[in-house]
């Protein structure tokens, strides 16, 4: 058997080692821009090979598959889905797991994947407003910024996927810092616009939505358009620095286990939120028409107003999340792959340990927002001395030329470690730290606050809280309702005005 | 005991914000931690130096209305009940302003102490390689209880609590934006932060541009100020995991079970006495009452330097209620007790406005000692809880019966073990040996 692969960070070497560990011994054949030194070692170990080429280029993705001729192919990141690579190997007859470019919209227009979600009536819902401008959106803001609306407390985002980047909350709530914020605001709103001209694929640019607390989680599911199965909930720290504090990066770090459901969720929580991505998936697919083989994931989070929310969705597995997912996974992939591609996934095909995996990604500094700091840096890594700690280095952000391997400006590597409990298993990734180091002198980051008991508390006291609300309004009927007050208007629902806005619209 | 209080932002257009605004409002909320002066530091990114703005008095007399702050996305403040107190400054070898509260055992006063603890800590910086490394071997080396935040003209913000973290450090976050630091979670509250963490005893939290690292050396024995708990922090502060409105909620509960007496009401000495009277009141089933008015604005009147501006202070603030009073027994609960001339006043106000009996129950141990840490205990000859029985300090304020709270119900209040917090206050023996 062969099978390809596509994409070059973390996450895809966790794919391909999963991938190589199946019964069906699969020859493993990669491309990506760079060459990541783990996934680069398996197609070598496999007899398979690694090419270098544009993923987001489905022509030379295609014609690497036609020289392989790969029993399936399956796609890594979200940016050769939002460019059809799915679409284009399937034309060729060579089978896909990951979204065809019309399902990936999904998560491709975070604004389309709102629409979707009120047009079909989806439980766990934002309010939200598009804008094709900072013109627009500010003066939208300014004109309710003396009423009490939703549109104070919001989180400015990107209306594109566009590499985790760009996503600011502004929770607004203290007048006497209102002319700050709002200063603010409107600073972001010019920065998102310069930084989605280059995304011609999107006519809104900036999405404004309501901005809500609780903890978050993503769940992963696999996919053959007819059956989701889900995979146990995963927790990403988004936050670059420790105490929660800074720049929203892809994810420094996450937890998952023991079982399907994180410590502070609960059984309803997972099955609802399953509920959820299921209709998600039914809807893209009934709006389009296209068949949705691979893997979705809602990015939720549990809030008073709605209980499981969804915050965005993915066309394919999170990273770092996605080591948290394959650590825990005991069926062979392989098997999960051929039953999707087949149309005949079952609940049974897919089972997972009740360990604890704990996964923490180092970053030299200068990740995320000056990524040029944080490039070409020489990295090594004791991945023996790893190993003998319990723990697996999983290569991310670098690139190898055959003899040494620098850094390319994200996350350089992640560490993940499978244990017990969770706070074990930060331990142990803890403890290997130190096995890697950038050998110019250049520091990276990484945080230790992962995983530990602490920090498990914090999202328990945040996740009972927000419970105690939902469940609350779940009882009393009040559960998604909004209200306001404007003065000289009266009485207002933004939710019924947004969707009366949605159907003239 | 100042309040001290830092904001730092991180990532692209980190420089839009304004270090000013938060620093008002954060400071605002620290307070009640001294109101005889203020000061903020802002750093001028451009010309790598800081402007330092001070004003004897309250916050709002700092940011007094048209006063034109320089432009700073960086900076921390003050506020103390000491005039002697400020931002320190030092321009070489490494240039930095440090904000400290508690007190480093490095000199008699308190203000040159922490000018050679931040002499110290620019010629650490300079020599070592890793800053981090540079200020855990200060910690590692000095002696005290305090804790400080300290910016360079690197941009590093330094935090770091002594050994047995005496003085409390909180960290909280903005959005994926700021991350602050301030004495008490209040100053967090009020500019929108939620409280992520606390920094540790013996630990050094250096933020950055580009990440926050943190290091901890290994800690001597614990000691909690516990004075903290009683009467400084507010009581919507948490200190670390504690809540202080929950342990003065247990305080006023244990002194019901050391103390109980008779009585129709029990009212508590506003503002800190409060919540022991409410607690007090449930635990003895007998009813709890507002006993008194303010006059003016909140003032903490027990930090205040003169007898005069105490006193005037109490009398201002305490216009007792004569309904809640006239022809009742009296359970009255105040915080502490220094000299007990405020006190007296009180009771003898009451007992002219028609109590019956006024039995005063006190929500701390008596003071006896001076504290070496900063907090400004009078000396020992002017305390009344240091030579007089507790009968005779009944007797002396007019009061018909009068007790203290135990130091071992203190403790058991606070939720902490006896051993980890410092009670040199109340009992004399402190921490660490003083010279």
């Amino acid at each position: 058997m062969k099978i390809l692969g596509v994409g070059g960070g973390g996450r895809e070497h966790a794919i391909a080692e999963k991938l190589c560990m199946s019964e069906y011994s699969p020859k493993i054949y990669w491309i990506s821009e760079y060459t990541n030194p783990g996934v680069n070692a398996i197609c070598r170990s496999t007899k398979g090979e690694h090419i270098r080429g544009s993923t987001i280029d489905p022509e030379k993705v295609v014609e690497f598959a036609k020289k392989v001729k790969p029993d399936f192919t399956f796609v890594g990141p979200e940016e050769p889905n939002f460019h059809g690579v799915a679409d284009a190997l399937e034309k060729e007859g060579i089978q896909c797991i990951g979204a065809k470019k019309a399902v990936a919209v999904i998560e491709m227009s975070k604004a389309e994947m709102r629409r979707l979600q009120w047009k079909y009536d989806i439980k766990g819902k934002l309010l939200f407003k598009t804008f094709r401008s900072s013109e627009e959106a500010y003066s939208t803001l300014d004109k309710y910024s003396k009423t009490l609306t939703w549109l104070q407390n919001v989180a400015l985002k990107p209306a594109r996927q566009a590499g985790g980047k760009g996503v600011k909350v502004i929770e607004d709530r203290q007048i006497y810092l209102h002319d700050e914020k709002q200063k603010f605001k409107s600073r972001h709103f010019d920065w998102l616009e310069g930084y989605m001209k280059p995304y011609a694929d999107v006519e809104d640019k900036i999405l404004v939505e309501e901005n809500v607390w609780g903890p978050e989680y993503t769940l992963h599911c696999f996919t053959d358009g007819k059956n989701v199965v889900g995979m146990p909930m995963v927790q990403d720290n988004k936050n670059a620095h420790e105490f929660d504090i800074g720049t929203e990066t892809g994810g420094m770090g996450s937890i998952s286990g023991p079982g399907n459901v994180l410590p502070f969720l609960t059984e309803d929580e997972y099955k609802e939120s399953l509920e959820i991505v299921k209709s998600m998936v039914m809807a893209i697919q009934d709006m389009t028409g296209e068949t949705y083989h691979g893997i979705v994931a809602g990015q939720m989070m549990l809030t008073e107003i709605e209980g499981p929310t969804v915050i965005e969705m993915y066309s394919r597995l999170g990273d770092p999340e996605a080591l948290n997912v394959m650590g825990m996974l005991e069926s062979d992939l392989v098997d999960i792959a051929l039953a999707i591609l087949d149309g005949k996934l079952k609940n049974s095909d897919v089972k997972f340990n009740n360990k604890a995996v704990v996964v923490k990604a180092l970053s030299p500094k200068g990740y995320p927002d000056y990524r040029e700091l944080a490039k070409n840096h020489p990295i090594e890594a004791d991945e023996k001395a790893i190993q003998k700690k319990g723990a697996k280095l999983y290569w991310a952000s670098v690139d190898n030329d055959g003899k040494k391997t620098i850094t390319m400006g994200s996350r350089a590597v992640e560490i993940a470690a499978v244990a017990d409990d969770l706070p074990t298993a930060s331990r142990i990734v803890e403890s290997c730290i130190d096995y890697v180091k950038l050998t110019d002198g250049w520091q990276m980051y990484h945080r230790s606050d992962i995983g530990t008991k602490e920090l498990i508390a914090k999202r328990q006291d945040l996740a009972e809280r927000a419970r105690s609300l939902y469940l609350q309004r779940k009882q009393n009927g009040t559960l998604g309702k909004r209200t306001d007050w404007l003065p000289g208007v009266g009485r207002v629902d933004p939710v019924q005005n947004l969707k009366k806005e949605l159907l003239s619209g | 005991m100042p309040g001290i209080f830092g904001v730092y932002p991180f990532g692209e257009g980190r420089e839009n914000w304004s270090a000013s605004r938060f620093l008002y409002f954060g400071l605002s909320a620290l307070q009640g931690r001294g109101q005889e002066i203020a000061s903020v530091a802002l750093f001028d990114a451009e010309k790598k130096v800081f402007n330092i703005i001070t004003e004897k008095g309250l916050v709002d007399d700092l940011f007094r209305d048209g006063r034109k702050f320089p432009t700073s996305f960086l900076g921390l403040g003050l506020v103390s009940a000491f005039e002697d107190d400020g931002i320190i400054e030092i321009k070489s070898p490494k240039k930095l302003v440090l904000a400290g509260d508690g007190k480093p055992l490095l000199h008699k006063e308190k203000a040159k102490a922490f000018r050679i603890l931040a002499e110290m800590v620019s010629k650490k910086l300079v020599a070592a390689k890793d800053s981090i490394e540079a200020v855990a071997e200060l910690l590692s080396e000095v002696r005290g209880g305090f804790s400080f935040i300290a910016i360079t003209e690197n941009q590093e913000m330094i935090c770091a609590r002594d050994k047995m973290g005496l003085k409390p450090l909180e960290v909280g976050a903005v959005g994926f934006d700021l991350g602050a630091v301030a004495s008490e979670t209040c100053a967090l509250d009020v500019i929108g932060a939620s409280h992520t963490g606390s920094i540790k005893p013996a630990e050094v939290v250096i933020f950055d541009p580009l990440s926050i690292r943190r290091k901890a050396i290994p800690s001597s024995k614990k000691a909690h100020c516990s004075f903290e708990y009683v009467y400084l922090a507010r009581p919507d502060s948490y200190i670390g995991n504690t809540s202080v409105y929950e342990a003065r909620e247990r305080i006023g509960e244990i002194l019901a079970e050391e103390s109980p007496t008779n009585g129709d009401v029990v009212i508590g000495v506003p503002e800190t006495a409060l919540p022991f009277a409410v607690a007090y009141s449930r635990a003895a089933k007998i009813p709890n009452k507002l006993g008194f008015t303010r006059t003016g604005r909140h003032m903490r009147t027990a930090l205040k330097p003169t007898q005069f501006e105490r006193i005037s202070g109490v009398q201002l603030k305490l216009n007792p209620i004569r309904s809640a009073i006239d022809r009742k027994e009296i359970i009255l609960i105040d915080d502490s007790i220094v000299r007990g001339n405020t006190l007296k006043n009180t009771v003898l106000n009451m007992k002219r406005k028609g109590a019956k009996k006024v039995h005063v129950r006190v929500g701390s141990p008596a003071l006896i000692a001076e504290c070496p840490y900063g907090v400004d205990v009078p000396p020992k000859d002017e305390l009344i809880g240091r030579s007089v029985s507790d009968k005779e300090v009944a007797q002396i304020i007019g009061a018909d019966s009068f007790a203290y709270l135990s130091t071992e119900g203190l403790a058991k209040a606070i939720g902490l073990p006896r051993k980890e917090l410092c009670m040199g206050c109340f009992t004399g023996q402190y921490p660490e040996k003083i010279e």
